[in-house]
């Protein structure tokens, strides 16, 4: 194989796609751009609309309050954005309210049970509310604040009256004690999303390519020009499957790179500090070379696969539905890997995308098996070579490249398996 | 006399449809065409005219028979074969997202032009087909005209010594349609060997050195403009052409008209 024939055919396919609005767009501007773009949008989208729910007046009603928590409607009417109303009316009137957005919240003290008689005040305070309007939720978590600091402030002042001391009463508790660092939770999280959006973003980013370099090529008359060249159709098939995968590579880790530089930059100034932990303590560095190459294979794969869907259209609206049903199926393992439980087993490292996803899960959290790496790399290796097999003989059949023959991939093999049979 | 720069021998090839079952589309072609002639392949719409082109570019592999180009044999060397050609058509379009420039470096590199001679060829070929003040624009941006002056300049930029022209005036209106001839002519007094497919007869009678008549995939004559009257006896190429057909395929009125005369 002549590889200055390659380089040069690259070239040109590379050259031509950069000048392409919708591959810029699809392959570099999107990886780029997506993340910055959706935090800044959505934690402005967030502040905002938070900054709206704070200034906003709610209205609790009460009703039949003991006097001795009268404090917490004290407490609550201090807050300037908070209108007390008394309520007279059953309950199920101030549901109405409630749900037709009048009023907001009831706030409501149960009536004392048998043992509860004992101490003056000792009652279930119910907050009425409806979960789907925004001010009533807002209402609820105001009330539940201020009921909350009453309630431990009660308790304390009964618990000193009776002559408990602090350290008796501390005496049991339940505490907590995560053993995971937060540089372990951002790894955790970042293990959850990175193998996903990879995929996406390799499967994105390669997409329009592979249709431009098959379906492309018909739709603007140049694919006879290109089989006249004095390249051998391999050397073509080659070029072609290295620029789409290349841009698929390239659209994952540029997208990579834009996650990274967007928890640094935009979330850690949005969040006070979270972000740069995130970015910090996300992912070791001897993360980055298997990422590199997760990603690379990735790009070989579906670069192959598409090539071969994409092979059949007549254009490019042909070779978008053709590539679609592809672009979903490899999507489909990401699922499995919202499970943390799942363990980058051998056998699942046999199972190409799976493998890679896993493989990247694994790299983040600094935990992948020698033997399931091995056995991913032999796997993705053996798949990339068999896709390019079928992709190489699949561009060199006459009514492929004359576009003469019918339907996809599928009738194409059927079609094949048929002549064999029959010796044609 | 010189070998042939291009010869074919029983080129045939079948197709195989659904519908119709096998189509011999090109039944046992023997060609020649030699240095500094042009050879014209004349017939109807599907006669096999680009069939047989495309078999000799590569684009199609012969079912049976064989064809040379410059000594090689199509199925055994086709880069070699297309490394030694230029071919053009009305389908054969440009990349619209490169420039003039781009599109001639490319198909010199691509086609194996020795390195250290591209860009002096592309001047030449900026300078010989006028395209100087356009050569830096896309192509996208050009005029049909402009882009039919770079597409032939693209088919010659390897300098290959055979070219092949399939029906390649279809498209466009008649300047620049008689402007192609001349350039093909031109290209001709050079020494290459040219293969020209059409359906217009005037346009055959005008260009080429010799005529190949095919029809319904065959080869039904071969000759000069001359060779051809004399052997018809018909002047017109028009006449010609249909007396052969008719030889080949007579109507049904034909048919009857002999079986009347039949004593």
């Amino acid at each position: 194989m002549d590889l200055r024939q390659i380089w040069t055919l690259y070239r040109h396919e590379i050259r031509s796609a950069l000048r392409e609005r919708s591959i810029l767009l699809t392959s570099i501007i999107l990886p780029v751009v997506m993340y910055p773009t959706l935090l800044w949008v959505g934690f402005t989208g967030f502040y905002f609309l938070e900054g709206q729910a704070e200034a906003m007046s709610t209205r609790i009603g009460v009703t039949s309050v003991p006097e001795v928590h009268e404090p917490l409607v004290d407490s609550l009417a201090a807050n300037p954005r908070i209108e007390i109303l008394e309520w007279t009316d059953d309950e199920r009137a101030a549901a109405a309210e409630i749900v037709r957005g009048r009023m907001e919240a009831l706030l409501e003290p149960m009536p004392p049970r048998d043992a509860g008689e004992a101490l003056d005040g000792n009652r279930t305070i119910r907050i009425l509310y409806t979960e789907v309007r925004e001010g009533s939720r807002s209402a609820r978590a105001r009330i539940e604040d201020v009921t909350n600091a009453h309630g431990a402030d009660w308790i304390t002042e009964i618990r000193r009256d009776l002559g408990v001391s602090d350290t008796v009463w501390a005496d049991y508790a339940v505490v907590m004690s995560d053993q995971a660092s937060a540089e372990d939770v951002t790894r955790f999280l970042l293990a959850m999303i990175v193998p996903l959006l990879t995929l996406i973003m390799v499967a994105l980013a390669a997409f329009y390519p592979a249709i431009d370099a098959t379906a492309g090529e018909r739709e603007r008359g140049t694919w006879e020009t290109l089989m006249t060249v004095a390249a051998p159709r391999s050397t073509v098939a080659t070029a072609k499957y290295l620029y789409v995968a290349t841009f698929g590579a390239v659209g994952g880790l540029l997208n990579l790179a834009a996650l990274a530089l967007s928890i640094r930059w935009i979330l850690s100034p949005m969040t006070n500090g979270v972000g740069e932990e995130l970015s910090q303590g996300g992912v070791p560095l001897s993360a980055i070379p298997v990422i590199l190459a997760g990603t690379a294979l990735l790009g070989l794969f579906v670069a192959a696969g598409m090539l071969v869907f994409a092979v059949f259209a007549r254009d490019f609206k042909e070779g978008q539905s053709m590539i679609t049903p592809f672009y979903i199926v490899i999507l489909m393992p990401a699922l499995f890997l919202q499970s943390p439980n799942l363990e980058f087993t051998t056998g699942l490292a046999a199972v190409p995308i799976v493998n890679v996803a896993l493989l990247l899960r694994g790299a983040i959290l600094g935990d992948i098996p020698f033997l399931s790496g091995l056995v991913t790399l032999i796997s993705m290796g053996m798949a990339v070579i068999a896709a390019v097999a079928l992709a190489q003989f699949v561009m060199r059949r006459e009514e492929v490249l004359l576009g003469s023959g019918q339907g996809g991939l599928w009738n194409f093999l059927t079609r094949t398996l048929r002549q064999g049979r029959n010796g044609s | 006399m010189t070998d042939p720069f291009v010869e074919t021998r029983n080129l045939t090839k079948t197709f195989y449809e659904e519908s119709r079952g096998e189509v011999r589309a090109v039944d046992s072609v023997d060609l020649t065409c030699r240095s500094g002639e042009i050879l014209g392949l004349l017939g109807a719409n599907g006669a096999g005219k680009t069939t047989t082109l495309r078999m000799l570019s590569t684009v199609l592999r012969p079912t049976s028979g064989e064809a040379w180009v410059m000594g090689h044999e199509v199925r055994k060397d086709p880069e070699r074969v297309r490394e030694n050609l230029g071919f053009y058509s009305a389908s054969t379009a440009l990349y619209p997202k490169i420039t003039a420039r781009e599109t001639l470096r490319f198909f010199a590199q691509v086609n194996r032009f020795p390195r250290e001679r591209i860009e002096a060829r592309i001047e030449e070929l900026i300078d010989r087909f006028g395209i100087g003040d356009f050569a830096n624009s896309r192509v996208e941006k050009l005029s049909s005209g402009m882009k039919q002056k770079v597409s032939i300049a693209r088919t010659v930029a390897h300098d290959p010594p055979v070219l092949i022209f399939d029906e390649p005036t279809v498209a466009l209106d008649v300047l620049n349609a008689i402007e192609l001839r001349q350039i093909i002519g031109r290209l001709r007094d050079e020494g290459k060997a040219i293969l020209f497919s059409t359906h217009i007869m005037s346009e055959a009678e005008q260009l080429c050195d010799r005529i190949a008549i095919i029809h319904q995939g065959r080869i039904l004559a071969v000759g000069t403009l001359d060779e051809l009257r004399k052997s018809t006896g018909h002047h017109y190429l028009e006449e010609i052409f249909v007396h052969f057909a008719r030889v080949r395929d007579p109507s049904e009125a034909e048919v009857e008209s002999l079986r009347r005369d039949r004593p």
